[in-house]
């Protein structure tokens, strides 16, 4: 709290703006966990042990979503690590005075493009690409691997929804990494080249000196495909099946809201399951970006200083 | 030795630049297969295409998207003053008292905010609609449950707060501290140094976050999936009432099996890209001229 007699007018003065913040966080988990009890309790924990969606006899169970959001993301980080880690290196040690800024602002362009242009783009162009050249190939060659086990048929999959929202995610995973490791000190790049390091040399050991910050990229980047609707939504193929196969279409928490929201509040429990699943995907996308912030900030006092 | 270091040097400058430059092809991509499928639609429905309706879905004209472009440019004008004053007085509580306990908390709630997804906010404002109008009936008029405009803005401000916000925080701490220091010297007060040494000095960066701001309001899709209210058969005409949104026309649309909208839903991505790459033009105009010492 300030000292001031008049600062602490200015800063009462304030708090009414940031309230609105505050209430509306408290607001909404509150309200997402006011919608689950009712399917808690009538379910209980079998609500995440099972794949059903069956609203006519009442029998849900969200494991195939919710493992669905996990591996989408995690396809979606890895395409993005290699995608953006290429990106932010070559910006930050290749590229210098007006190339330098005309590629950056096209990364800042791509992370601002609603993503709904992704979507369309990815359902039309992306998924049809993925499934001839990737998914075929890796069903003839190596169908004995379970990942692959399944032949694509229409293309729209698991594996279509984690490279889409990889790419989609490109741009802000590329600017946290860039962010942080144009912030390293250049004593470390001059003690580097002081040794007579290459700049392959020097830019692995500046990397090394970033992974925690890389780290946290990846974290915030996995929060952030988590929740996402309208990409997944147009490439995953909406289907309730839990299958160990990445080529068959399945669901995303939020493309089972997307789809069956709407006509949810028709059946008992229905509407109240979808909120418990949504529920778990907000907590888990708050707990890691908040916990990759921190990474962030410890990095930087350590490192940057 | 020395050979193979410097081939090493090479491989790994070819590898980085060819990676570097597949990352962003699916951007060129894009843009060039929005312009090739949306540029049919809107020279053969010409005019029409901003001021009819959207068409039935096996009619043989075109029509339009103007209930989706005045539903999105109604929402846009409601929700954008109440993000940027909510935002921009939170960010300046936060950079002038960085130390405070509640600054913190703020900071940690808006980045908790910002990793919400939007279709959670799009079903808690939802609920908290359905709920209000049960207990106070009165409220049906200004609330619909089957969406609103003002419904829809609701649920675009609590997603573009924390996004503002950040804009915001990381402009304003970005005056030189020698500044405000100097203006505090000659005994002018906090309010003072705001308005007549911060502002001034961050003043374009400000139209700069309002603008990203707006464009994230523009193309915001999930948010409005149960609070928008998806109403196609007329330009909207009362805030209370339903409304339609472009990004939610071409989201469902493209998901549609028909022809006709796959035409207006590829229009409509086109006008989309072409209203965010004008916002974006200007951004850049605008931070040319910023020079921050």
């Amino acid at each position: 709290m300030p000292k001031s007699k008049r600062d602490k007018l200015f800063f009462t003065s304030l708090i009414p703006f940031s309230i609105s913040l505050l209430s509306m966080l408290l607001l909404l988990v509150i309200i997402l966990l006011f919608n689950s009890i009712e399917s808690l309790s009538a379910y209980g924990l079998s609500l995440f042990t099972r794949t059903v969606w069956d609203p006519e006899n009442g029998v849900y169970g969200v494991l195939g979503p919710i493992l669905g959001t996990i591996i989408t993301s995690l396809i979606s980080v890895s395409v993005s690590l290699v995608l953006s880690l290429s990106l932010a290196i070559t910006i930050a040690e290749y590229l210098k005075g007006y190339l330098k800024k005309i590629v950056s602002s096209i990364v800042e362009f791509m992370g601002g493009l609603p993503t709904i242009v992704y979507a369309v783009w990815a359902s039309k162009y992306l998924v049809p690409f993925l499934k001839n050249n990737i998914m075929e190939p890796l069903h003839a060659s190596l169908p004995f691997i379970p990942l692959f086990s399944c032949r694509p048929i229409t293309g729209f999959s698991t594996f279509a929804a984690g490279v889409a929202l990889g790419i989609s995610t490109v741009p802000y995973v590329a600017s946290i990494i860039l962010e942080a490791y144009e912030n390293i000190p250049l004593i470390y790049r001059e003690a580097c080249y002081g040794i007579g390091a290459t700049k392959y040399e020097a830019i692995k050991t500046l990397l090394s000196l970033a992974k925690p910050a890389i780290i946290a990229a990846l974290i915030l980047g996995f929060a952030r495909s988590l929740g996402e609707t309208t990409i997944v939504a147009v490439t995953i193929g909406n289907s309730m099946t839990l299958t160990p196969c990445l080529f068959a279409p399945g669901y995303t928490v939020s493309a089972l809201v997307a789809s069956q929201f709407a006509n949810a509040f028709l059946y008992q429990h229905a509407e109240s399951v979808l909120y418990v699943s949504m529920l778990v995907t907000t907590l888990i996308s708050i707990i890691l970006s908040l916990y990759a912030s921190k990474l962030i900030i410890d990095w930087r006092s350590r490192v940057v200083v | 030795m020395y050979s193979w270091r410097r081939m090493r040097e090479r491989l790994f400058k070819i590898t980085v630049f060819g990676v570097a430059i597949l990352a962003l092809t699916p951007l060129f991509h894009l843009i060039i297969v929005v312009f090739i499928n949306g540029l049919p639609t809107i020279l053969e429905a010409g005019l029409e295409f901003i001021v009819d309706l959207p068409p039935t879905p096996l009619s043989q004209k075109l029509g339009g998207i103007a209930p989706s472009l005045v539903g999105t440019f109604l929402m846009t004008l409601i929700s954008l003053p109440i993000t940027i004053v909510l935002g921009l007085f939170t960010a300046i509580l936060v950079t002038e008292f960085p130390k405070s306990r509640f600054s913190i908390v703020v900071d940690t709630v808006a980045k908790s905010l910002s990793s919400v997804p939007t279709i959670a906010v799009s079903m808690a404002v939802f609920s908290l609609v359905v709920v209000l109008v049960n207990t106070i009936p009165e409220l049906r008029a200004f609330l619909n449950p089957a969406g609103s405009a003002l419904t829809g803005s609701l649920a675009l401000v609590i997603i573009a707060l924390p996004f503002s916000y950040t804009y915001f925080s990381t402009f304003l701490r970005s005056v030189p501290a020698t500044y405000k220091e100097a203006a505090y010297s000659i005994g002018m007060s906090r309010w003072a140094v705001i308005v007549r040494v911060v502002i001034p000095v961050v003043k374009k960066s400000i139209l700069v976050a309002v603008l990203m701001t707006m464009a994230r309001i523009m193309g915001e899709t999930a948010a409005l999936f149960f609070t928008a209210g998806r109403y196609r058969n007329g330009v909207p005409t009362s805030i209370t009432g339903p409304v339609d949104a472009v990004p939610l026309l071409i989201f469902d649309y493209i998901l549609s099996p028909f022809e006709v909208w796959h035409k207006v839903a590829w229009g409509a991505t086109l006008i989309l890209l072409l209203f965010y790459m004008l916002i974006f033009s200007v951004v850049k105009i605008v931070v040319k001229e910023v020079k921050l010492v």
